[in-house]
């Protein structure tokens, strides 16, 4: 079965400004694709011309098998939208009852009179109310209230579990840590990495904090293979362990632990990792 | 003690034939649906004003009757010729001369213009495009869905300021004629979609608001000018007939020519079909 979403070295050029560079990826049905990048990194670019709002430069987008732009009407009716910035004929109103009622919008009131959060539940619903098969959502919970935003992440999971394939471009990276199955990260407009949520998280570093009950020095934990890092705070050390944790798990059993904390690190600082050297080079 | 449920998960959705997309009839009937909404209080409000422009020319008509002939005369001919006010001897024809001429030609000119680049380029310079072309629709059926909303609300308009005119027109005892007054407020129609239709071109090609309206409107302006010099300088004589408002001439005066209707409706068709083409191919802001 072909991919919901397959881009071959999509390519959007504007005239003044940076688009997007021979991106490629693939989303498989029922997959939750998490599109993640900085503002201007290209996310809303891609999704534009997915939709065939923009012509691309060159490369190809297909959509359920359909080229974007030559099969738009076949593949419009099976996608629904949300833009990130949802404007519409302010003296619309709409029905919807049973989205409305879960997402408490106001459907009556012309939107043009709506706040922008309401605004937005407005769009979702619009994007939703026709089952769609791709759901392409763009930075969807800028203006939802943290219930909202809840409410909406549970919406985007019963959409998955029906099958539904969902596209959504954030830099909340909380939301599609929640959500994603697997996360696409765009930068100066180049697809830069993509990786399953679930491996990005196994294959990352741990955060360890550890508190001797004798004096230990600090040396000794660094030349342990994978400790990268070392920091003393107050009568403990700090460290990122990379890789296998086995061997930093022996090297501290050596001497009594008093404490130890090991985390995982969040999506967002794996996410800067991938952003820093760059931030830092310039 | 109440238990919270979480709602029950909705079922897999069936592996389904994918819906076909809406036909193109169905869409520009939508469409013009739509493009109507906005455009529900023209009648009203540009109908009343165009129409109680020309309800008050026609009432002046008694008061200024006899003394219009004097001041035709003292105009020099060639004025005459130009703005076609050889014979101000009816009411018809000094509603003709006032307004039909130049005032609502210009006036519902900017309109039809105006409601195409609203529904279009204003569209989306204010971002509603981004929802309405992510639904299975052509662009070209929005872009005629404009054209015609603008030539239904336009045709509205002209009613409204028909009625307007001969019930003051009669009302006053001018006598208007009902018909001839039909002829001239329809006369106006071919040629505002015209520009309309100009509008529609521009839009497949413009981003910008402005320059729709810019570029259609100028081109009216133009074409007036040239018209109305061409009738005065043998010279530019010529070049009249590319020109709308030649096409256009005085349905008050000569009655309606379906050729010349057809020729400034059949224009702003064209427009509307090459602008749908360019407007396909061009990036949505």
């Amino acid at each position: 079965m072909a991919p919901v979403v397959e881009t071959e070295r999509l390519t959007k050029r504007y005239r003044r400004g940076r688009g997007i560079e021979a991106l490629t990826l693939r989303v498989e049905r029922g997959e939750v694709f998490g599109f993640l990048g900085p503002n201007g990194a290209g996310k809303t670019t891609t999704i534009r011309t997915l939709l065939g709002l923009l012509r691309p430069t060159s490369g190809t987008a297909r959509l359920f098998g359909l080229d974007a732009r030559r099969d738009g009407l076949a593949v419009r009716a099976r996608t629904g939208n949300l833009p990130g910035e949802f404007a519409f004929a302010p003296r619309m109103s709409g029905r919807a009852p049973a989205l409305a009622e879960r997402l408490q919008a106001d459907l009556d009131r012309p939107i043009g009179e709506l706040s922008r959060g309401n605004r937005e539940k407005v769009g979702i619903i619009q994007a939703l109310f026709h089952a769609p098969d791709l759901l392409v959502l763009d930075e969807p919970t800028s203006g939802l209230d943290p219930i909202m935003q809840r409410e909406f992440l549970a919406l985007v999971g019963e959409e998955r579990a029906r099958g539904t394939t969902v596209f959504l471009s954030s830099h909340d990276l909380d939301e599609v840590q929640r959500v994603c199955d697997r996360v696409g990260m765009v930068r100066e407009g180049r697809l830069i990495a993509v990786e399953e949520v679930a491996r990005m998280r196994e294959r990352a570093h741990h955060e360890v904090r550890v508190r001797f009950a004798v004096p230990v020095h600090p040396e000794e934990v660094a030349a342990v293979p994978g400790v990268e890092g070392l920091r003393v705070e107050g009568d403990g050390l700090a460290f990122r362990a990379v890789g296998d944790l086995d061997p930093v798990v022996k090297a501290l059993a050596r001497h009594p632990v008093c404490d130890l904390e090991i985390t995982h690190p969040t999506l967002e600082e794996l996410f800067l990792r991938h952003y820093r050297p760059a931030e830092e080079g310039r | 003690m109440s238990v919270a449920t979480a709602p029950a998960p909705a079922p897999p959705r069936a592996p389904a034939a994918p819906p076909p997309p809406p036909s193109a009839a169905r869409s520009l009937a939508v469409m013009v649906r739509w493009g109507l909404r906005p455009l529900r209080r023209a009648p009203l409000v540009w109908g009343g004003g165009v129409g109680a422009l020309c309800a008050l020319m026609a009432a002046m008509w008694p008061s200024i009757e006899d003394s219009m002939a004097d001041l035709m005369q003292s105009y020099p001919e060639s004025l005459r010729t130009a703005f076609g006010i050889e014979e101000l001897t009816t009411v018809e024809a000094y509603v003709d001369a006032e307004m039909l001429s130049l005032v609502i030609p210009f006036v519902l000119g900017f309109f039809a213009i105006r409601s195409v680049e609203r529904a279009v380029v204003g569209a989306e310079d204010r971002g509603h495009l981004d929802v309405l072309l992510a639904l299975p629709l052509r662009r070209a059926v929005l872009l005629v869905g404009a054209w015609l909303a603008a030539g239904a609300a336009l045709a509205g308009v002209l009613a409204v300021a028909w009625a307007l005119t001969w019930l003051v027109g009669t009302a006053a005892g001018t006598g208007i004629s009902a018909v001839t007054m039909a002829a001239g407020f329809a006369g106006v129609w071919p040629l505002a979609m015209c520009f309309a239709g100009l509008a529609a071109l521009v839009s497949g090609l413009a981003h910008r608001p402005a320059v729709v309206t810019g570029v259609a409107f100028g081109t009216l302006a133009a074409m007036y000018t040239v018209d109305l010099v061409g009738r005065l300088s043998e010279p530019v004589e010529p070049l009249r007939w590319a020109s709308a408002f030649h096409w256009y001439g005085s349905a008050v005066h000569d009655g309606i020519d379906p050729l010349h209707v057809l020729l400034l409706s059949g224009a702003g068709l064209a427009m509307v079909l090459v602008g749908a083409l360019l407007f396909e191919r061009r990036d949505v802001r």
